[in-house]
């Protein structure tokens, strides 16, 4: 019987090891934004929305920066993640009425919040390497 | 002697028992006889089939990299499963086609040292799976070897004419570097030239595919509209951004009602429009889908060839940090492609995304540039 149960969990660990290891990955950023756009879609209170909004994205902002000064980052991987902040403070601009934009009206937080998802989802992730990537996640989970 | 003297006797004592041995064998022999007859009737029903396949579809889902997105309700999603979902539907609901579908998925291994096969083929003909097979993809020859090799396998030659389409769903193809488009393989290349390569050896004698269909982002760009024009009358592509929901596969089930009179282009014009309709009711970010009848975009492609090799040609000899100080554009943007023939066989469907600097622009060329940032 031992044996047996032994054999099972050989067997069974076999399959979980098959599992990739990269699987997961790049998108615990794209579910920071969409955690935050559940958030900003389950409240009825449109302060409420727009405190979740601009949480997120100065959390995010604020991981990037440490990201970026951090020895282990390459050129390329600091300018990559530039153009992410950049993006990030648009957003941001935009949610506040700064720099030149409109104000995000009430009514439209809700699709702004999708507009961040999505918006995140086509960045420049993809260039990105995975040393800097692992970095981002790992302050995304200690410090958001 | 005696013994056999003895079974004969007792043979003929029992006769009902003999006559039915030699009927189970007159019965076996028979039955051998005719087993011929059901292989036949399948022999000539697959003639038939064959005969009946007037829709050919390729569809190439890569599926090794970033593919992860959510939809308005924040539900999880992997576009490649979605895609390879959506393709076996497509395969299924077309009594009249064969269909290609090679799902190019992340390398896996098991145990951490036995490496799996990364690739999964699958055949449907007449709405039915006809083949399954898994196949390795680090062949570094050749980017589609195992791909085209598959597909002559089981390819019909019908005498009789078929509509052909060739379908790419992925992330970007890069113009040039092209390294880590495999998370799997990150020194490899992909390009817009390996998929021509490709291509090359999918359509042997020479013949076009009738539609093209590259659900991708910036995929309507002048080079590789020109270099994927070589290969199909009909494109439908994306020029800017496209969400990872990416064309409606569904558009092409039922192939028999939607395309009864084989017109390909109006037949393309409608699938971009309903695209078009279901991306804009559910994406923020912009949309465009366009149609390139690729016989009359040679004009203005070959106006435009040698300005945008030339931007290609500087941007490939750039150094990486460099590159990250470009970004695609409108072509109708630069004043060197503003010419009377930019609009000539495109047909586009274009929105603005609806938050951003870009959300009060209101049309789109149909082609994608590249541009410096402006700081």
């Amino acid at each position: 019987m031992k044996a047996q149960i032994t054999l099972l969990g050989i067997i069974v660990m076999m399959f979980v090891l098959a599992i990739p290891a990269n699987a997961g990955g790049k998108g615990e950023i794209q579910k920071y934004f969409n955690d935050a756009a559940n958030k900003v879609k389950a409240t009825e209170n449109v302060t409420e929305k727009r405190t979740i909004l601009d949480e997120s994205l100065k959390g995010m902002t604020k991981v990037l920066n440490m990201v970026q000064s951090s020895p282990l980052i390459s050129n390329e991987d600091g300018t990559a993640i530039g153009h992410i902040k950049a993006s990030l403070q648009e957003k941001q601009d935009e949610l506040t009425g700064n720099n030149g934009y409109q104000r995000v009206p009430d009514t439209q937080l809700n699709n702004f919040s999708n507009y961040v998802v999505q918006s995140m989802e086509q960045a420049e992730t993809i260039t990105i390497s995975l040393v800097a990537l692992l970095l981002i996640i790992i302050l995304v989970v200690l410090l958001v | 002697m005696r013994n056999l003297h003895s079974f004969l006797f007792k043979g003929a004592t029992y006769p009902t028992l003999f006559i039915s041995v030699c009927y189970a064998v007159l019965f076996m022999l028979s039955s051998s006889c005719s087993a011929n007859l059901p292989v036949q009737r399948e022999a000539q029903q697959m003639e038939k089939s064959v005969l009946e396949v007037k829709y050919s579809i390729v569809c190439i889902i890569h599926g090794d990299g970033d593919y992860l997105y959510h939809d308005t309700k924040g539900n999880e999603f992997k576009a490649d499963v979605e895609a390879l979902a959506g393709a076996k539907r497509v395969a299924q609901q077309n009594p009249n086609a064969e269909v290609f579908i090679f799902h190019q998925k992340p390398k896996r291994h098991f145990l951490f040292f036995f490496p799996l096969r990364d690739g999964e083929f699958f055949y449907y003909r007449n709405g039915r799976l006809i083949a399954n097979e898994l196949y390795w993809r680090d062949n570094e020859q050749a980017r589609f070897e195992h791909e085209v090799e598959l597909y002559r396998r089981f390819h019909v030659e019908n005498q009789r004419e078929m509509v052909s389409m060739f379908l790419y769903y992925g992330h970007e193809i890069p113009e040039f570097d092209g390294a880590g488009y495999d998370a799997s393989y990150p020194d490899r290349m992909f390009t817009v030239t390996d998929l021509v390569s490709g291509l090359k050896d999918f359509t042997r004698d020479s013949t076009r595919f009738d539609l093209m269909i590259l659900s991708t982002c910036f995929g309507g760009t002048p080079y590789t509209i020109g270099a994927l024009g070589s290969f199909a009358k009909t494109i439908i592509a994306s020029p800017e951004n496209l969400h990872l929901s990416y064309f409606d596969l569904k558009s092409l089930e039922r192939l028999d009602l939607r395309m009864r009179d084989g017109d390909v282009s109006t037949f393309a014009k409608r699938f971009a429009h309903q695209t078009f309709d279901r991306l804009t009711k559910d994406v923020q970010t912009e949309v465009s889908v366009a149609v390139y009848d690729i016989d009359s975009t040679h004009e203005f492609l070959n106006s435009v060839q040698k300005v945008y090799n030339k931007t290609l040609t500087t941007l490939d000899g750039k150094t990486q940090p460099a590159k990250t100080m470009i970004e695609h554009c409108d072509c109708g943007d630069l004043p060197s492609y503003v010419l009377p023939t930019i609009n000539a066989g495109v047909n586009i469907f274009y929105r603005p995304a609806l938050f951003g600097r870009s959300k009060y622009k209101q049309n789109h060329s149909g082609w994608e540039c590249w541009r410096n940032i402006i700081p």
